[in-house]
């Protein structure tokens, strides 16, 4: 019973960090119907920078800032320079993405070098907790907090304020948003940093847990695409269930079957796929 | 009311030409001459590459004969997304499916003779292709009115689906240090024996065969129904085409023909991993796809020769740096010349022996 309760904390927590991961990539993929594989290339730059910022200065809250303006401006950058000039041309973005990706994962071997890197918790959330005779470390409850702060926060800004509201309406018509006078290129533009700012956020905090090293983004990037697919595409909340989905299902595959553990995650993406692409809660992009 | 086309009535065109109505350039009778004009760069470099392996160092031919086999690979993915507008992002899997098929039969299998290899390599890349598609192009969509997103990434996570599989089978696949010790093969003939240099003559046979049969298919009412479902699905599904046939039966015939690419890669490198069959791959035949041109029968040939040319390089001269240059090329490619330099050099060669780029 113990086990059970631990694993499903686990499970919970790695969803949220899957749930942060995936965050930014629902909102660039699902909103703007671009296809940003280099996301998880991202996370793990945002996750280098964090470290590189906390081994300087020992902060680790201002790690998580710099890394998040950091990833954000060169997701800017990616955005500005070659996805803003291939609008609607998917499998073009599709293999731009996939080469930054590499030169990106490429980038971070040259300079921080091949070994994988543990990130260390922040002294406030150092610890654990005790519950009867478990002990569960604070950092982990920590990411489900935060999870949930951002949760509720992209929530608000989804169905609350104008720039939910535009983003809504570019997703229903573009054509139709620009020609209502609402500067579509400047929102969209914004969104694709957010996104990408989200990812090098999820970076930091990810790593006292998951580690980081260069080659790591493919993996991300599948889990990525999983959880949104699975989730449903467009709706913050469709990207936490898909998260939670998959975050439980990997961790209890792990510890109760761990023979099949490695394919269960695949298989449920493939089956939503086929049964209902637009995911479980989701609306169709395009 | 308008009879269905099969896919096969315009494969085996000349012997249902019944089911056909009209073939679709028949007026022109070409002579030899110009037949000749049009082979010829074709001709030539055939002649270079018969010859090729006489004048140069050992290094360049087994360059020359990797370049075969990504164009082989290059090619017969561009039935897909050339010619049938399909954007698969799993055609890896199937190039590296065949080759773990090859090496698991000479391996496990204890089959040496390279046919009856090769024979069995084409029927399960088929079989494969032949079960993927079918979900695959359940979320496909009709025309241009629906987004492929859904099937690139199903195909994507397919190719991913086989490394984890690879990666867990090691029992049968070596894991994910991957498949090594695949011999050269065994052709069957008596007091024949394959070592690099008739390795290469091999793979230029095989290469050119898978060629001209692509070629054949591509330019065959079959190929020309494809070119028809890239431009107007809906038109073509209004004129009484089975448009997911013809989608569904591309995809295992592009399928095939990377199977036997992968199997000659096999051959070739001696060895498979998993990452074969996954999206760095297939990102790499893409961009071999789109740097050569996918308007262009050729042009995956052409881009085969300048990605393993630069990755040759690149490994020569930075080892440590080739995704990032890839990455470059990539963007440089997509950017700058999203036509691809098989256009340019097709505009050159006409300036030059026509007087016009048209």
């Amino acid at each position: 019973m113990s086990t059970f309760i631990i694993t499903a904390l686990n499970g919970v927590s790695y969803a949220f960090i899957l749930f942060l991961l995936a965050a930014g990539f629902s909102l660039t993929f699902g909103v703007m119907g671009v296809i940003n594989l280099a996301h998880g290339a991202l996370y793990v730059l945002g996750a280098y920078f964090g470290l590189a910022v906390i081994s300087q200065l020992d902060q680790f809250w201002l790690g998580v800032v710099i890394a998040a303006l950091g990833t954000g401006l060169v997701g800017l950058g990616i955005y500005y320079f070659f996805l803003r000039h291939l609008y609607n041309k998917v499998p073009e973005q599709a293999v731009l993405t996939i080469g930054l990706s590499y030169a990106i994962a490429n980038i971070i071997l040259w300079v921080w070098g091949p070994f994988a890197k543990m990130g260390m918790t922040p002294s406030a959330f150092t610890g654990v907790v005790r519950i009867g005779t478990l002990a569960f470390p604070i950092y982990r409850l920590a990411i489900i907090g935060i999870g949930l702060l951002l949760l509720a926060l992209l929530w608000w800004m989804q169905d609350k304020t104008r720039v939910g509201a535009i983003i809504r309406a570019g997703m229903d018509n573009k054509e139709m948003t620009r020609s209502l006078g609402i500067n579509y290129g400047v929102v969209s533009t914004l969104v694709f940093l957010f996104g990408a700012a989200l990812a090098g956020f999820a970076g930091v905090l990810g790593t006292p847990i998951l580690g980081a090293y260069p080659s790591m983004g493919d993996a991300l990037l599948l889990l990525t695409l999983m959880v949104v697919v699975v989730g449903g595409t467009g709706f913050i909340q469709g990207t936490m269930l898909g998260a939670l989905i998959i975050g439980l299902l990997d961790t209890f595959g792990k510890a109760y079957v761990p023979q099949v553990a490695l394919f269960t995650s695949y298989v449920i993406f493939i089956v939503v796929l086929l049964v209902r692409p637009s995911g479980l809660i989701g609306r169709k992009v395009f | 009311m308008a009879t269905q086309m099969r896919p096969v009535d315009l494969l085996l065109g000349r012997l249902t030409r019944k089911a056909v109505a009209a073939p679709p350039v028949a007026a022109e009778r070409r002579s030899a001459a110009a037949l000749l004009k049009t082979w010829l760069p074709a001709i030539v470099i055939l002649l270079l590459l018969l010859v090729l392996p006489t004048f140069v160092p050992s290094y360049i031919q087994s360059l020359v004969t990797k370049m075969m086999i990504f164009a082989l690979f290059g090619v017969s993915m561009n039935i897909l997304w050339g010619y049938g507008g399909i954007p698969t992002f799993g055609h890896a899997a199937f190039f590296g499916f065949g080759g773990y098929v090859c090496g698991i039969l000479i391996i496990h299998g204890g089959i040496s003779n390279f046919w009856v290899n090769l024979l069995l390599v084409m029927v399960f890349t088929a079989l494969l292709a032949a079960g993927l598609g079918i979900p695959a192009f359940r979320v496909y969509g009709v025309g241009a009115s629906d987004n492929p997103i859904y099937f690139l990434l199903v195909t994507l996570a397919f190719g991913e689906l086989l490394v984890r599989v690879a990666i867990s089978a090691r029992w049968l696949t070596g894991g994910s240090t991957g498949l090594a010790g695949i011999p050269y093969p065994s052709l069957g003939i008596p007091g024949v024996t394959i070592d690099s240099y008739s390795f290469y003559f091999l793979v230029l046979g095989i290469v050119i065969v898978c060629l001209l049969v692509i070629y054949r298919i591509v330019n065959s009412h079959y190929g020309y129904a494809l070119r028809g479902i890239h431009d107007n699905e809906r038109r073509m599904q209004a004129l009484g085409y089975n448009t997911w046939l013809f989608k569904y039966t591309s995809y295992i015939i592009a399928g095939l023909f990377g199977g036997v690419a992968g199997a000659l890669f096999a051959y070739f490198g001696g060895v498979m991993v998993p990452g074969n069959m996954g999206m760095a791959m297939t990102d790499i035949v893409f961009l071999i796809v789109i740097l050569g041109s996918a308007s262009i029968y050729f042009g995956p040939v052409i881009g085969a020769v300048v990605v393993v040319g630069v990755d040759y390089l690149a490994s020569v001269y930075m080892p440590d740096r080739w995704p990032l240059i890839m990455g470059a090329i990539i963007v440089v490619v997509i950017m700058v010349i999203p036509q691809g330099v098989g256009v340019m050099l097709l505009n050159l060669w006409r300036k030059v022996f026509h007087g016009s780029a048209a």
